[in-house]
């Protein structure tokens, strides 16, 4: 058969690991992307890569990092998956140094590794502090060789809308938008891979980039596709709020000596100097007296979140708390975390050797995603999935620096496997849907462009945002979600009202922004019934009601599948793959 | 601080051959504002300064961090990206207007993809054999990674080029983000072996020659790449290669 | 690629222009070129403004002494062709090629009024008026007036007269300023951009160098200019005996022949001549 026709959308790490093994393989590839490809989340991951080198002298093995990921992730992932990650991390790493990332050396000229968390071991490889950008770019750089061999075609600033699915429901393609001409269109393929990354857009405000809005998750879920375990969102518990989003500010400003602290007296409003310490509530040294600031992160989100909601303590009234490294002298900050505070400072603008920094947890990733198999492949087929928007490799929660692990493994399989697939795929019966589905999306695009109402999108997602952190980040009770949901349904219904003050057809962001809007309303259900259905604690999802976790009922994968009625989508279980190792009780305050 | 408000003077072109025109706008400051959030404000509630009912502005954003490269614009006449651009460090109005130097498409949006066609052109890429398991790659010592590290760390964001007064139709200047590329391909241990090729190219029209050294490019890089460095020794490289080549030849 | 178009129900799409184009990679001759432009500045011009600013210091020694240097200059082997080759073609090729240079660039040190902009466009400037001056005196001191390479000896006089208009002196002044930033800025350009200074601290090093090797040159051109139009040597004569055989020309040989102690009088008004006599 011909060369087989391969669509990747998203072209973060693991779009273009896909890509590049699909191409190497002697595929033909149409990689779709609304950003530049070199502009996509990955580049904002910091600390480093996770790979049992065991370049230390420490006994590390595949097998410590398979454990410490699965324990990490609270025994939810499936271990067969994980496992093979694990085992394919080591060459990961080799391949992406002989790429030419400029991975952080010993004076000898091998590859450097620090410790992160969730492990005893020295683990992660690391290039400075932006790790995230040096990976994605090297993928970047040998996706350009491929598309300049013309193996690789880039749809650079295009919006994926849905997957075309023939009579048979077999997948056969896309539909697409342009967003510069608003052009609508369909492009065939043998098969489809989905990399397009987490849903932090939901959530407001989140360390996610602008394009992580989850858009086109959502809308091969609603085309039928099983979305897992949407409920464990990874809030990490420094970030530096900001108007426009929320910055990561790394562990290790508390590792050195960081304290965190609010006013005791609510609405306090005197700059942080003038409040003598006896007024000044170390919330976390007080409570957690052995740990002190250094409690492992789901406790410190957990706490911050109670100091804020529960007493009502956040800082001028607002969600934020005080990161002092002020009492630790200059010299020592900068030579330790000079990087870090530079960020700050430029963001912010105010000198954290100066004044304490303001930090709050803030939304940062996605475990869940769309349910796949062990090969990628989603419950449609045809569409595969890889990377953050699928579910497959953290189970409850991710360990750092396994992310973007993760995303490359998911790629370099879901590619090859997608070849696979093609090359067996029977021949497309007429256009496999594609008229069909692209009426359908013109039909949806012209009742928006023409939609009368009053309603802005950007209000609506600002309200959406508001709601989801407020219920469905770190502290969950099922009342809160219930009135999280209702707001979502609420914010559907209003958005058949919604009227775009913009009805250009050209460059219009407020249409594509309305678009991605939908899908993100119709996917945060599966977040907030997914979380009222699980009535347990585990990893990320934490209830106050149900502090326990609860292996007999819920060691299961949540699996949401849409509906199309108000009532939201329907849920089923899924048993866990266990197979290696026994699931165990997960505590951080003593040696596992 | 109740009433306190910041004022944006946005240039505004709905389409490519529109007419430009300024609409000013009047938004209600808040803590900590960048540029950034000031358009997302604007989005949400997109009526102008004199209470006129407008359209939200068509800009280039993602990561928000300035490590993306996406959302540089002229801010104040300079070229710099607008998430790290506070609004308490800025003279008001706050006067925004796109790139001067790509082609617009909207609003404060251009197109900056000739940088990646550039990129193609000089092959900035490491020539690995293949993605199967062929063990540990070279040795690097600390001292080559030191010198990489920074060069990597290239957003794209194109204000080397924007602030450059050669890169321009009439030069077709590469521009200095490429040649640091060049720079960091040919120190690589592997990448190396496209070293001739990549100095050849940079020698073709529109290449290395036409800098003109005014060292803005340095000046304005928001990652501080040593850019001058890099188009110094890329320089002598060029014309090494050449003067190899004609002796060769 | 595409199965299926939606109808386009639009009348105009508009179109993204074209903007700068990507790099000609190896394509095309504009290195060689522009490199030829950048050599040529140092050598053969550079060198020659070298040797033109110290034999004009000569004039501080006076107008018998200049007109020795000139004389000198003019008798070396090949001297017409070394002229041409060495100094007019390449001359009017940096002039020509630089102004070309100059039209394609587009200064912004409006917005971007930082040092080395300021440099760039400086460069711009004083290269123009560089081109300008040239021409100018090259056309009025070598091809217009006293045949100075036939009369040697009436150099001294020959600038003096030129500067006596207060206008001109100043184009001279501006221009020797100009020329001389010029030189020394293309120095430190040439060495930045060959990659001979490809560290911050080496290019601030050779600024300093550059920068002292040009004021020493503007001083000494300054005072060459002010020479000419000092008290010390006003009046010069036209054709000051430069106290050797064969110094004359060959016109003045003649002359000699025919009127044993007489000078010929080409140019310039009897009083003038009366002086010169006088300053004999």
């Amino acid at each position: 058969m011909a060369t087989p026709r391969i669509i990747v959308v998203g072209g973060g790490l693991a779009g273009l690991a896909a890509v590049i093994k699909i191409a190497e393989a002697g595929g033909s590839v149409d990689l779709f992307s609304i950003v530049p490809v070199k502009r996509s989340h990955s580049v904002c991951a910091q600390g480093g890569i996770n790979a049992a080198k065991n370049l230390k002298g420490e006994g590390d093995t595949t097998w410590q990092h398979f454990d410490d990921t699965i324990y990490g992730g609270d025994f939810l992932a499936n271990q067969t998956p994980v496992k093979a990650m694990c085992e394919a991390a080591p060459a990961i790493i080799d391949l992406l140094d002989r790429m030419g990332v400029p991975f952080n050396r010993t004076p000898e000229g091998l590859l450097d590794f620090r410790r992160f968390g969730g492990t005893l071991y020295n683990r992660t490889a690391f290039a400075g502090a932006t790790t995230g950008q040096q990976l994605l770019y090297a993928l970047d750089e040998q996706v350009r060789r491929y598309e300049a061999e013309g193996k690789v075609k880039k749809y650079e600033g295009w919006e994926f809308l849905s997957a075309i699915i023939d009579s048979k429901g077999v997948a056969r393609g896309i539909t697409a938008l342009d967003l510069r001409s608003m052009e609508l269109r369909a492009f065939a393929a043998d098969a489809i891979i989905l990399a397009t990354g987490g849903i932090g857009a939901i959530f407001g405000k989140s360390t996610n980039s602008v394009v992580c809005t989850g858009s086109a998750q959502s809308a091969v879920f609603q085309q039928g596709v099983y979305y897992a375990n949407g409920e464990f969102i990874q809030v990490h518990p420094t970030s530096i709020p900001g108007e426009d989003k929320l910055r990561l500010m790394s562990e290790s400003a508390r590792g050195e000596g960081g304290r965190v602290w609010v006013p005791r007296k609510a609405g306090d409003n005197r700059p942080a100097k003038q409040i003598p310490e006896s007024e000044r509530f170390y919330f976390l040294e007080e409570w957690y007296p052995k740990y002190g600031n250094l409690v492992p992160r789901d406790v410190a989100t957990r706490a911050i979140h109670k100091v804020v909601y529960e007493l009502g303590l956040g800082l001028d009234g607002q969600a934020m708390v005080y990161l002092d490294l002020t009492h630790i002298d200059r010299e020592t900050l900068d030579r330790k975390l000079g990087g870090i505070l530079e960020i700050y400072e430029k963001f912010v603008g105010v000198d954290p050797h100066v004044e304490p920094m303001k930090i709050f947890p803030g939304m940062h990733y996605t475990m869940g995603g769309l349910w796949v198999d062990f090969d990628q492949m989603t419950s449609v087929p045809g569409i595969f999935a890889a990377g953050e928007c699928e579910y497959q490799y953290h189970g409850a929660n991710r360990l750092g620096a396994n992310s973007l692990v993760s995303c490359i493994f998911g790629g370099f399989h879901a590619g090859p496997n997608a070849m696979q697939y093609a090359k067996s795929l029977p021949a497309v019966e007429g256009d496999g849907g594609a008229a069909a589905e692209l009426a359908r999306q013109a039909e949806i695009n012209k009742k928006l462009m023409n939609n009368e109402g009053s309603e802005n999108p950007f209000r609506l997602w600002r309200e959406l945002g508001q709601t989801m952190t407020e219920h469905a980040t770190v502290i969950r009770q099922n009342k809160g979600l219930e009135k999280a949901d209702a707001k979502i349904v609420e914010l559907l219904d209003r958005f058949k009202r919604v009227n775009l003050s913009d009805k250009s057809q050209w460059a219009n962001t407020s249409f594509a922004f309305a678009r991605q809007l939908k899908n993100m309303l119709e996917l945060s259900r599966t977040i907030t019934q997914g979380a009222i259905l699980r009535d347990e604690s585990r990893g990320a999802h934490y209830k106050p009601d149900y502090p326990e976790r609860n292996d007999e009922k819920f060691l299961k994968t949540t699996k949401a599948s849409f509906t199309g009625t108000c009532e939201g989508p329907r849920f089923e279980y899924e048993d866990v793959d266990t197979q290696y190792i026994t699931p165990r009780a997960r505590r951080y305050d003593a040696a596992k | 601080m109740a009433n306190r408000t910041v004022q944006f003077e946005i240039k505004r072109q709905a389409s490519p051959d529109g007419p430009a025109v300024w609409e000013r706008f009047e938004l209600e400051w808040r803590p900590g504002m960048n540029v950034i959030s000031a358009m997302m404000e604007i989005a949400a509630n997109p009526v102008t300064a004199d209470g006129r009912p407008t359209t939200p502005i068509t800009y280039d954003s993602n990561c928000l961090e300035e490590i993306c490269g996406s959302c540089a614009m002229r801010i104040n006449g300079k070229a710099r990206m607008a998430c790290s651009s506070l609004v308490d460090n800025l003279e008001q109005p706050i006067r925004l207007e796109p790139l001067s130097k790509f082609p617009l498409v909207r609003d404060l949006q251009v197109d900056r993809s000739v940088l990646f066609k550039n990129l193609m052109r000089v092959k900035a890429w490491v020539p690995v054999d293949g993605t199967y398991d062929l063990g540990s790659g070279p040795r690097v010592y600390p001292q080559q990674q030191e010198v990489n590290y920074p060069l990597s760390n290239c957003i794209s964001c194109t204000c080397c080029m924007e602030v450059c007064p050669q890169f321009n139709e009439q030069t077709g200047f590469v521009g200095a983000a490429t040649i640091a590329q060049v720079r960091l391909f040919n120190n690589h241990p592997t990448g190396k072996v496209l070293k001739e090729d990549r100095l050849r190219a940079l020698a073709g029209d529109g290449g290395i020659q036409e800098c003109g050294y005014a060292q803005n490019c340095v000046k304005a890089c928001p990652k501080q790449i040593p850019l001058t460095n890099a188009i110094a020794d890329v320089g002598r490289d060029v014309i090494g290669q050449k003067v190899k080549d004609w002796l060769r030849g | 690629m595409a199965t299926a178009h939606v109808p386009a129900a639009r009348p105009h799409v508009p179109q993204v222009h074209r903007g700068v184009e990507p790099l000609h990679a190896g394509e095309g001759t504009s290195f060689i070129w522009r490199k030829l432009h950048s050599l040529t500045g140092i050598v053969p011009i550079g060198a020659f403004l070298i040797e033109h600013i110290i034999s004009n210091w000569e004039a501080v020694q006076g107008p018998v002494a200049y007109g020795k240097q000139v004389y000198f200059l003019n008798h070396l082997p090949l001297v017409r062709a070394l002229e041409w080759v060495f100094i007019f073609i390449p001359l009017l090729y940096h002039g020509l090629y630089g102004i070309w240079i100059w039209l394609r660039g587009k200064a912004n040190v409006v917005y971007y009024p930082w040092a080395g902009n300021w440099l760039y466009v400086a460069q711009r400037y004083t290269g123009l008026l560089a081109v300008v001056y040239i021409a100018y005196h090259v056309a009025t001191q070598r091809f217009m007036g006293v045949d100075l390479p036939n009369h040697p000896a009436a150099a001294f006089w020959k600038v003096q007269r030129e500067l006596a208009n207060p206008w001109i002196l100043a184009f001279y002044v501006v221009a020797m300023i100009a020329i001389c930033f010029h030189f020394a800025y293309g120095v430190w350009l040439f060495a930045a951009k060959w990659g001979i200074t490809p560290g911050e601290r080496s290019r601030w090093r050779f600024g300093w160098v550059c920068g002292v090797a040009g004021f020493i040159l503007m001083g000494m051109g300054l005072a060459s200019i002010w020479a000419f139009v000092s008290a010390r040597y006003a009046n010069a004569p036209e054709n000051p005996s430069l106290g050797f055989q064969g110094s004359e020309s060959r016109d003045q040989r003649t002359a000699l022949a025919l009127k044993p102690n007489g000078l010929t009088v080409r140019i310039g008004n009897p009083s003038q001549v009366a002086d010169a006599h006088a300053g004999l």
